[in-house]
């Protein structure tokens, strides 16, 4: 008995629906399901297609599904896709590490310290960072030239990092210098009756606590050179030192090497890592989004 | 541990005039010291300079006897409270604890043994393993309070702690703090703008306002002889009944000829020099007392009337509109509207010269 009544309490906080809020409210979920189908359907050609043995050097629209690996073997043994991948994870670490590095520094000193020209040099790293930085190609070029002159082991593949980075390092200083200024100063006050010094104050108490920001500037700059494309294509000269945006770019730019398939296959696969790294950070994520939401 | 400040000044970078300057403080071992003074009077400032947050632009701060302006904080000896807590919002409660003696790179069993104790005597054994965040405001005030004890320092210093409580867990925490003081045997500094706070905690007193030292002193003297207007209109609640006015052959008439007074004998010898100067009399609402006398009275019109249950406080006014404060018992029978009679208790009588607002009496 009190079963059936309690279901028929109404416990929502929000107003009863009323006719016309129906109607909206299936409006919203058929946007929303066209939506999710505008995203979802060509991820799914991606998917089908990589696996589908019946296509050729071009991917065609009615061919019927059997199910093969021959495009992943295709790109595993013709190609240099594990070149590819290794390249891309090596300059992808590379840069996310650098960038923390050096974020960690200029974020913290920039929300803690007050000195001459620090107002001057922040609206600086704003404005420089605004120019593409595909605008200083030029001068990637003549300071690399100048840069292996001195170390002649320095490669293009380093450099590629260096301009990851360079590029990463100011925005990302902007976002953690408005995370850590949302910080008490307080705490570092008591850190440092407690016996801390400068670098142990950022080390103990403020990394900690910012480490959901971290992990989102992580996750940044670690995908930005799986998605880059131009750089590294000018920059890169031989086919063994690609990364992966421009690697899987040579299996559809050339008649003579035309596999789309094998495109499709490697673009599934290159998703895998950072897929890896989200799950990873996922914890630290989800609460660094939220907060740098509200946070800016 | 003995505190003394030797004109003490500072001025904050980009700033023209001092923010405080001129301190002289001599803050004896074990004492409980509070600075008292309203907000951006420079009392946290004060307090951060002892602690090494901030620096020390003229003067000397001396710990026994050794000048300490350019020691780290860290290596003075110093424990401290902070308004917001400021606990480590990562660390267990048991870690915020131990965090000062693992940088001093303690014993384990040292660390834990000072922990658990600090714990024990602040009750707090029952939650050393949570966050700060999972605990409720008063139970964070105990943490931040044993993260100080753990350190044994000999200076306590304390930035308004019991700011963030509600009245009941307020009033609680005084007397434990005054416990906590006792059992530590070290010397404490007390900042807080609430005078009552300082009136029932403190061995000394030290008001400032206006980065100058208003008064110092045990917290009955501000009570019965504050130092100036000032003082006089900070320390107590409600605040003391000033009436301007003129010294006229020993008598002193009120402005608007509200009323006339002849102080008493003491008074009459100090009021002397003043004969014929402006002066202001103040007198603080329990000095009040009910029915007609021959001299000293006043008739007042009742205004509104504060129940607050053993006392009620009358604000009263004049014909001409000059207001003041009375307190009575509360059985006796007041009622809006009404004129009563009252005379002054000339012994609680305080009077000030109006030129430089410092006490006469």
């Amino acid at each position: 008995m009190s079963g059936t009544k309690e279901k028929r309490l109404y416990l929502s906080d929000r107003p009863p629906l009323t006719a016309v809020k129906v109607v909206m409210l299936a409006i919203s979920y058929v946007l929303l399901f066209f939506y999710v189908f505008v995203i979802l359907w060509p991820l799914s050609q991606i998917l089908f297609a990589s696996f589908n043995g019946n296509h050729g050097s071009y991917l065609q629209i009615g061919v019927s599904f059997s199910f093969s690996l021959k495009h992943f073997e295709y790109l595993f043994g013709e190609t240099y896709f594990l070149n590819w991948v290794v390249n891309t994870i090596l300059i992808a670490l590379a840069t996310a590490l650098l960038t923390l590095f050096f974020v960690s520094f200029t974020g913290y000193a920039y929300s803690r310290y007050r000195f001459k020209g620090r107002k001057a040099s922040l609206m600086a790293i704003m404005l420089i960072q605004t120019i593409p930085s595909f605008a200083g190609i030029a001068a990637f070029y003549t300071l690399h030239s100048i840069i292996v002159s001195i170390a002649p082991w320095f490669s293009r593949q380093m450099f590629l990092i260096l301009i990851y980075a360079g590029g990463g390092i100011a925005g990302n200083t902007f976002i953690l210098k408005g995370y850590i200024d949302s910080i008490s100063r307080e705490l570092d006050d008591a850190a440092r009756i407690d016996g801390c010094g400068n670098l142990q104050v950022y080390r103990l108490i403020i990394m900690p606590i910012v480490r959901p920001m971290l992990a989102v500037i992580a996750l940044w700059s670690f995908i930005g050179p799986f998605l880059d494309f131009m750089l590294p294509s000018i920059l890169l000269n031989d086919p063994k030192s690609y990364t992966l945006a421009t690697g899987l770019h040579t299996l559809i730019n050339d008649v003579r090497n035309m596999h789309q398939p094998v495109f499709a296959a490697g673009g599934l696969l290159t998703a895998v890592p950072i897929i890896v790294l989200f799950i990873a950070l996922q914890k630290q994520l989800v609460s660094g989004l939220a907060s740098g939401a509200v946070k800016g | 541990m003995k505190v003394d400040l030797v004109n003490i000044g500072k001025k904050y970078e980009g700033r023209e005039n001092f923010t405080i300057r001129h301190i002289d403080l001599e803050i004896e071992d074990k004492e409980f010291c509070v600075i008292l003074g309203p907000s951006g009077c420079g009392k946290s400032t004060l307090l951060r300079m002892i602690a090494g947050l901030n620096s020390i632009t003229e003067g000397d701060l001396l710990f026994d006897g050794k000048r300490m302006n350019k020691v780290e904080p860290k290596d003075r000896d110093i424990a401290m409270v902070f308004q917001s807590y400021a606990l480590y919002p990562h660390m267990t409660v048991y870690d915020n604890m131990a965090f000062s003696l693992k940088m001093r790179r303690e014993k384990k069993t040292v660390i834990h043994d000072r922990v658990i104790e600090a714990a024990e005597l602040l009750q707090i054994t029952e939650y050393l393993y949570s966050k700060p965040s999972e605990i409720s405001g008063g139970q964070r005030q105990r943490v931040a309070l044993g993260r100080a004890m753990v350190r044994k320092a000999g200076v306590f210093l304390l930035d308004e702690p019991l700011s963030n409580l509600d009245a009941k867990l307020r009033e609680h925490m005084r007397v434990e703090l005054v416990r906590l003081h006792k059992s530590l045997d070290t010397t404490s500094i007390y900042v807080t703008h609430d005078q009552t706070e300082a009136m029932t905690m403190a061995t000394k007193i030290v008001l400032l306002d206006d980065g100058k030292v208003q008064q110092a002193g045990r917290p009955s003297e501000f009570y019965e002889k504050p130092a100036n207007l000032f003082v006089a209109g900070f320390i107590g609640s409600p605040t003391m009944n000033t009436f301007p006015g003129v010294i006229e052959k020993g008598l002193f008439k009120a402005d608007g000829d509200l009323f006339t007074v002849e102080p008493g004998q003491e008074d009459k010898k100090k009021l002397s020099g003043h004969e014929g100067k402006r002066v202001v009399m103040g007198i603080r609402s329990e000095r009040f007392l009910a029915g007609k006398a021959e001299k000293n009275g006043i008739t007042v019109e009742v205004d509104v009337i504060e129940m607050l249950g053993k006392e009620q406080l009358l604000y009263c006014k004049f014909p001409n509109g000059k207001e003041c404060v009375i307190s009575e018992p509360g059985h006796f029978k007041y009622a809006i509207d009404e004129e009563h009679n009252f005379h002054l208790d000339t012994q609680g009588l305080h009077f000030f010269d109006e030129e430089t607002s410092g006490r006469i009496n």
